[in-house]
């Protein structure tokens, strides 16, 4: 019989999710889960591909709060067919650096397997996230931006 | 009556985005959708938020060939629940103006409503994305001093 993971399940994982309940996500992340975030790990350490339960905990306790504190984790779209869940939120977040507040949204598509989850892909528009980490726009060259034809350097 | 959109209908709906076919797209556009590309869109005309069929249609046909010719879209997973639907995939294209191949990861998001998309949000790994189409790496540098940061020591 194939696996459907239950909506329940996936209404839990986010509410701890969201609250960064570590407890319970201990519970509902996969020993060899494998948690892949896109984006310049220069710029957002948390970035790259993550692989296990430990390390994955370890992201969301220490790594992610060392750079912004979370405010809200707010969802805008959640689908869930078969074992698959695809989220779409939105983040805000206040920098430790400067105090800034920052949001973008977030994509997560995820794999479910036993009522854990064993995968997760999370897409954010990172160009835009850098910029807010940063707190400046991201510089371009200028020959390039010359030449992009819709933009004249003065 | 049922909100559910079927998968048939999704599905058709990517092979006719997927090649550009405009007149079978034209129909799986709602008259008002909404359709929202994330990214900067001074780099990336395509980008930004799109209101009404014919303003879309436009951009379909315009703005993304402008850049990048022998675009591919790869959808590695779609999820349909309810009026909703998921893609996850990967963008493969040439730059016109350097031949370069090029290569990121999309999220799409749509609502539909009587067979017919009202709403589209796609999600880019825009950085990458910024990266490749200039054809170099950004300067993600701060300006900041390395002993403020402190957990920098200069010795």
């Amino acid at each position: 019989m194939t696996y459907e993971v239950p909506r329940t399940v996936v209404d839990d994982f986010y509410k701890a999710y969201a609250k960064r309940d570590t407890k319970k996500l201990g519970a509902m992340l996969h020993d060899d889960v494998v948690w892949t975030i896109s984006g310049p790990v220069e710029v957002l350490p948390y970035c790259g591909t993550h692989r296990s339960k430990a390390t994955v905990l370890d992201l969301i306790i220490r790594v992610v709060p060392s750079i912004f504190r979370v405010i809200s984790y707010v969802s805008e779209a959640m689908l869930v067919e078969g074992d698959r869940v695809a989220m779409l939120n939105r983040r805000s977040a206040q920098s430790n650096v400067d105090g800034k507040v920052i949001s973008y949204r977030v994509a997560n598509f995820m794999r479910f397997c036993d009522d854990k989850v064993v995968e997760n892909l999370s897409l954010l528009d990172s160009f835009d996230a850098a910029e807010q980490v940063l707190g400046h726009p991201l510089t371009l060259h200028t020959r390039h931006v010359a030449s992009q034809g819709n933009v004249v350097a003065v | 009556m049922s909100n559910h959109v079927q998968r048939s209908v999704v599905e058709a709906f990517y092979r006719a985005l997927s090649i550009r076919n405009m007149a079978a797209l034209s129909d799986y556009l709602d008259d008002n959708v909404h359709w929202t590309i994330s990214g900067p869109v001074d780099i990336l005309p395509f980008c930004g938020q799109r209101v009404g069929k014919a303003v879309v249609m436009e951009m379909l046909v315009r703005d993304s060939p402008a850049l990048l010719t022998g675009r591919r879209f790869v959808p590695s997973a779609m999820l349909v629940d309810g009026d909703r639907a998921a893609v996850l995939g990967k963008l493969t294209a040439t730059k016109r103006d350097s031949g370069q191949a090029i290569s990121y990861r999309i999220a799409q998001f749509m609502r539909f409503r009587d067979d017919k998309v009202a709403e589209y949000v796609s999600i880019i790994d825009s950085f990458d994305a910024v990266e490749q189409l200039l054809g170099y790496s950004l300067d993600v540098s701060d300006g900041r001093s390395p002993a403020a940061e402190g957990n920098l020591v200069a010795v």
